[in-house]
């Protein structure tokens, strides 16, 4: 809303000091979004005297005028000398008083005035039309000023064009601040002054009777509330009054001529739009033009007054011909058959009110927004109707010599009614935590044009909200007015106990930020990558979607690749590979703990477990002055795992191979089920080249997907202290040769089962293959055991029996051949 | 020569020997040469036997006597030799102390995480629960039983995501009642059906929205919502809770503005600006010459929201504030570009 502060300052007293008002809106609710000054768009913009006026040489329309600007044009020595301007206005001529826009004006429209030659004399400015200065649709001529206009005085200032505009964003809820009465009572109640709105009255009504003329019909209420017509008649089509034009042009719109110029500047006055047919356009019937608010049909078409054509739904609504043609969309804009022109003689004037959601549907489907429409939007005040009507009337007779037919036809099924509320003075002060005493409340409410009877006890006050604020229905409507006007400011801050509230992070909470955590320990950094999905993600990743649930489709997505929620996070991570890889970065080690969603046919919403995911590729760093880089591979990616499953004290946690079948989105031989306890609750391994090569990846990249919830389920907080031992332990080497099939965590548990008790730690600290001395499909893995009896110190006899015993086992039960 | 003579030139020899010793070794050798089992003085001593009665005690005397002047010397060379070893192994191992260390290869938590975990915190100890709720929402949850009109605009596909229910299949509509979640408002009203007054929770998570991602959009990000729901909860409470939070996130000198404003979930509302940290609250380009940076919108509990919810709101009032992680990170980063926060690139990564 653009709210010039000359005619804001006709209706209530304003500060001096423009950003005075400008502090206080916003304090109170109003966001200013910009304040422009007007009147300097009219630099270089003067009065001036026409000394002469000859025919130019070589044309047969234009003149050559001589144009004194008084001390705006000097000489070398500093005397006024006059411009020449060439011009091609019919009325212009010798000792008229113009407007001159001299070198360096820049007019509206972003025209700039530069010295020129036109047909080869030179111009060193433009005398002006109105509507080139932007202050009234007069375009036939150049504007003449009366002869006691003065010469060489700014143009902004003899004209009364310096304003300032205060560009307004208006919240939705605040329909009537798109009124300058509206704003208008805001600020007086913001500045606690008050308001003095006078609008212009009908002088004199003649026969024929609106009723006898038209009538009206409203085939649906609940689209329309009110429609009020009134008809003016013999209208004298013409360029608006300066004073009009200024006001609608500070109000943002275009001077058209006096009759559209006075529908806009009723609208921006009250709030209402207003829409003016060609009354003679309209067919007869019985001595009558029918006016019938009517549902589109569907695939109807309006051409528009913007000279577009509409195809219309029957969501949207009509002003029909007699039921029959549409003329105008109603609540949006006028239709192109029933325009007011220059011929019009008689006007059908339409203020009416269209419902909010119908308007605002068919404006957003038809990509239309008006000034109309944006105020339907958000509701305009049916009570009103009629008394725009008159206003608008009214100034048709002032400005356009128009006759103004008798009465009003006003068809309004259900009259709104203004909203009574019951505001309890001890409830504002609950709520706001603010000692506001009941006469500020009184009198900002009246201000705002409630009226406001205190109950005859004082406990309460009975409000009746004005109908032009259908934001105010309830008490805690009220809270708000009186909050915001006595200030937010002045409330006194204070911070809740939270009493009988336990906070905190839950045990689930905390664990989740362990894994991040124990992750970050590890080496890999925290990422986030969209929970979008490309359709042919799962495919182009090799991951059968079986246990995935169905995929979530998004309707309207922004993009192709967008079109689903993931279901697994690698697609998003392996792109945040390619990316570092494109761009020059090889040593990539990320992960995402984040949601998949699992859709199912039976339900509505999807299941969305947590998952943590990560990827690694390259090294962990560049080649260093003492170390060289090793590059990442699956063990670097199982350490982690296992790091993260030692944070959370899983104890059951193992590796076991993955299938082939089962897991074709990984390479096979570098593949693992991740267990917890018999539970499998993710899985690691190097990906498969093939799906690596869809994502334009060309190095390795070990992964791991991890359904969090799961692994957190096995989640411990601590395990039982264990001694630390006193006596020392005896170590012994064993070497084994065993097949190569024998995984090491068989090896593990047959040394472990046959160490018996004084067996306490075995590590593996070496594998070695060697065909001839290993022999073919065979390695060789070293173990260091130690073997520690809490109670005594173990002598060589000792150990030697269960070393004798545990390799006749293993012997047995890995088929290893034991070296010594 | 007398025997005399012979210690007096053993004492003198050794003296010399001991001197010139450059080693630990060396001198041992020198001791092992004159003191020991098979030395030169244990050599002297034996033949002790040749000896007069009255010269013996005068001999043996002195043999002492050089044996104790040899121990003395050995030890003072051998302290000095110690310590120019010591030394020659300092300096030996001299490194240049501007190379780099060894660090143990640490990751980095992303920037959004910080600044949720950093507000998380500060509501935690104010007594706050976190709560969290599904992005794949209901309609329900997402506007209507937080009071927004069926026309708001916020609900129209240009605004939301709606997905397929499978329930209801959408037969070619652009909406549907189950959407991606626009707001973590509906985690407000899940928690207010879920538990009973007191509530003090906070509930950071992903929203989304259809804006195509640019320097200052994402489809995706972080929201961190607030609720208050308890008896006696004031607007003051409102303040000063939000006040704490600014002060803890921005700094203890910056001051706060609150802008009466509008959203249907809230009656009174508004937004709270801080002072702007570049300029000070004077004005500039970074705050768009108005001294204050918007954060986020707040207000008391509309009472509708409490009837969806089953709340008594004569009995309980509340306060509720939702605010962007990535405008908080922006705003303290002064980052160019909101899609370097989704790319994972690792030198955006490690830089925080």
């Amino acid at each position: 809303m653009r709210v010039s502060y000359e005619w804001l300052s006709t209706m209530v007293d304003l500060p001096q000091q423009v950003p005075d008002l400008v502090a206080e809106l916003i304090r109170t609710g109003t966001e200013v979004e910009a304040v422009e000054h007007t009147g300097a768009s009219l630099d270089h913009v003067v009065t001036g005297y026409i000394l002469s006026c000859v025919p130019h040489p070589d044309s047969d329309h234009m003149k050559v005028t001589m144009v004194d600007v008084g001390p705006h044009n000097v000489d070398d020595h500093g005397d006024p000398v006059p411009l020449q301007i060439v011009c091609g206005a019919p009325n212009v001529a010798a000792h008229q008083h113009v407007i001159v826009a001299m070198e360096g004006a820049v007019l509206p429209g972003d025209f700039k005035i530069k010295k020129s030659k036109l047909r080869g004399v030179e111009s060193c400015g433009m005398n002006c039309s109105a509507r080139e200065l932007g202050i009234g649709s007069e375009h036939d001529g150049i504007m003449v000023l009366p002869e006691d206009a003065p010469i060489g005085v700014p143009a902004g200032d003899y004209l009364g064009l310096s304003d300032t505009v205060i560009d307004c964003e208006i919240t939705p809820n605040r329909p009537d601040c798109l009124s300058m009465t509206g704003f208008a009572t805001e600020v007086g109640a913001i500045l606690s002054e008050p308001t003095h709105i006078e609008v212009p009255a009908i002088a004199h009504e003649v026969k024929p009777a609106t009723k006898d003329l038209v009538d009206v019909a409203i085939a649906d209420p609940e689209r329309c509330s009110r429609y009020c017509a009134r008809v003016v008649r013999n209208v004298k089509i013409g360029p608006s009054p300066a004073w009009l034009a200024r006001r609608i042009v500070a109000a943002g719109s275009r001077p058209i001529n006096n009759v559209v110029d006075i529908t806009n500047y009723v609208m921006y006055l009250t709030g209402q739009p207003l829409h003016a047919f060609d009354l003679d356009t309209l067919t007869q019937r019985d001595g009558k033009r029918h006016i019938v608010v009517r549902p589109a049909t569907d695939g109807e078409v309006l051409r528009t007054l913007d000279g577009q054509d509409r195809i219309l739904t029957p969501d949207m609504t009509v002003i029909s011909d007699d039921g029959d043609a549409a003329v105008a969309l109603a609540g949006v804009m006028g239709g192109e058959n029933s325009e007011v022109t220059e011929k019009t003689v008689n006007i059908l004037l339409e203020s009416a009110c269209f419902s909010p959601g119908h308007t605002s549907r068919t404006s957003r489907d038809l990509g239309l927004m008006s000034e109309a429409s944006i105020r339907f939007e958000r509701g305009v005040d049916a009570a009103g109707c009629v008394e725009v009507a008159d206003i608008a009337a009214a100034l048709f007779e002032s400005c356009c010599e128009a006759e103004v037919c008798r009465g009003v036809v006003d068809v309004y099924p259900e009259p709104v009614e203004a909203a009574t509320i019951s505001l309890r003075p001890s409830r504002v002060r609950e709520l706001c935590g603010a000692d506001i005493p009941n006469d500020f409340m009184v009198e900002a409410l009246a201000r705002l044009g409630c009226s406001v009877v205190p109950s005859r006890l004082g406990s309460y006050l009975d409000v009746v909200a004005p109908t032009n604020r259908p934001d105010l229905t309830r008490e805690i409507d009220l809270v708000e007015e009186v909050l915001r006007l006595w200030g937010m400011d002045r409330v006194e801050p204070t911070v809740p106990g939270a009493p009988n509230h336990p906070g905190g992070l839950t045990d689930l909470q905390r664990h989740a930020h362990m894994v991040g955590e124990a992750l970050r320990a590890s080496g890999l950094c925290e990422t986030l990558t969209y929970n979008f999905a490309d359709t042919g993600d799962l495919e182009r990743l090799r991951m059968p979607d079986e246990r995935l649930g169905q995929p979530v489709v998004i309707l309207n997505p922004l993009t192709a690749d967008q079109g689903q929620m993931r279901r697994t996070m690698i697609p998003g991570l392996l792109r945040s590979v390619a990316y570092n890889l494109a761009h020059g970065q090889d040593d990539v080690a990320l992960y995402e703990q984040g949601r998949v969603f699992y859709g199912s046919p039976e339900a509505s919403q999807p299941a969305e477990p947590q998952h943590v995911a990560g990827v690694l590729c390259g090294a962990w760093q560049q080649d260093s002055w003492d170390q060289k880089a090793r590059p990442l591979d699956f063990f670097d990616g199982k350490g982690a795992v296992e790091q993260l499953a030692e944070a959370l004290k899983i104890e059951r946690l193992r590796f076991k191979v993955a299938s082939p079948e089962k897991y074709p989105w990984l390479q096979p031989g570098r593949a693992a089920q991740i267990m917890a306890g018999k539970q499998c609750v993710g899985w690691l391994g190097n990906i498969h080249p093939l799906s690596l090569a869809n994502f334009d990846i060309d190095q390795d990249v070990v992964a791991f997907e991890i359904d969090q919830d799961a692994l957190l389920s096995h989640a411990q907080d601590m395990l039982p202290y264990q001694d630390i031992p006193t006596l020392p332990g005896v170590e012994q080497d064993l070497a084994i040769v065993v097949d190569e099939d024998v995984d090491y965590e068989t090896c593990i548990q047959r040394i472990g089962s046959a160490g018996g008790k004084l067996l306490v730690d075995v590590r593996l600290f070496d594998v070695y293959r060697d065909p001839v001395r290993v022999g073919p499909h065979k390695k060789s893995m070293a173990f260091a055991l130690t073997f520690r009896d809490p109670k005594r110190t173990l002598t060589a006899e000792d150990v030697e029996k269960v070393m004798d015993k545990l390799v006749k086992k293993i012997s047995k039960s890995l088929g290893a051949e034991v070296r010594s | 020569m007398s025997m005399i003579d012979e210690l007096e030139g053993i004492a003198a020899s050794a003296r010399e020997r001991i001197e010139q010793a450059q080693s630990l070794e060396a001198l041992d050798a020198v001791r092992v040469a004159v003191t020991g089992k098979k030395g030169q003085l244990t050599a002297v001593l034996r033949s002790m036997g040749s000896l007069t009665p009255e010269e013996r005690p005068q001999v043996g005397k002195l043999a002492n006597e050089v044996r104790r002047q040899v121990e003395a010397v050995l030890a003072e060379r051998k302290a000095q030799l110690e310590a120019a070893e010591l030394a020659a192994r300092i300096e030996a191992s001299s490194v240049d102390v501007t190379l780099p260390g060894r660090r143990p290869h640490v990751g980095t938590q992303h920037l959004i995480s910080q600044i949720v975990d950093e507000i998380q915190d500060i509501f935690i100890g104010l007594g706050y629960s976190i709560e969290s709720g599904p992005y794949v929402e209901t309609e329900y949850y997402n506007f209507t039983s937080l009071n927004a009109p069926a026309d708001h605009p916020s609900r129209s596909p240009r605004d939301t995501f709606y997905v397929e229910d499978p329930l209801n299949p959408s037969a070619g509509s652009l909406v549907s009642d189950v959407l991606l979640r626009t707001q973590t408002s509906p985690v407000q009203m899940r928690t207010m059906e879920a538990q009973k007054p007191p509530i003090y929770m906070l509930s950071p998570g992903r929203v989304f929205r259809p804006d195509t991602a640019d320097a200052n959009h994402l489809p995706q990000f972080t929201q961190i919502e607030g609720l208050v729901v308890d008896e006696g909860i004031t607007f003051g409470d409102l303040k000063g809770t939000l006040d704490h939070m600014a002060k803890e996130l921005f700094g203890p000198h910056r001051a706060t503005r609150y802008r009466p404003h509008f959203f249907p979930f809230t009656e009174p509302s508004c937004e709270l600006d801080v002072s702007c940290g570049v300029c000070g609250g004077s004005g500039c380009r970074f705050c768009n010459h108005t001294g204050w940076i918007e954060i986020l919108g707040c207000g008391l509990v509309d009472p509708n929201v409490f009837g969806y919810a089953g709340i008594d709101p004569e009995r309980y009032s509340g306060f509720a504030f939702g605010m962007g992680a990535e405008r908080i990170a922006a705003l303290r980063y002064d980052l160019p570009d909101l899609r370097m926060l989704m790319t994972g690139d690792m030198r955006f990564l490690r830089q925080f």
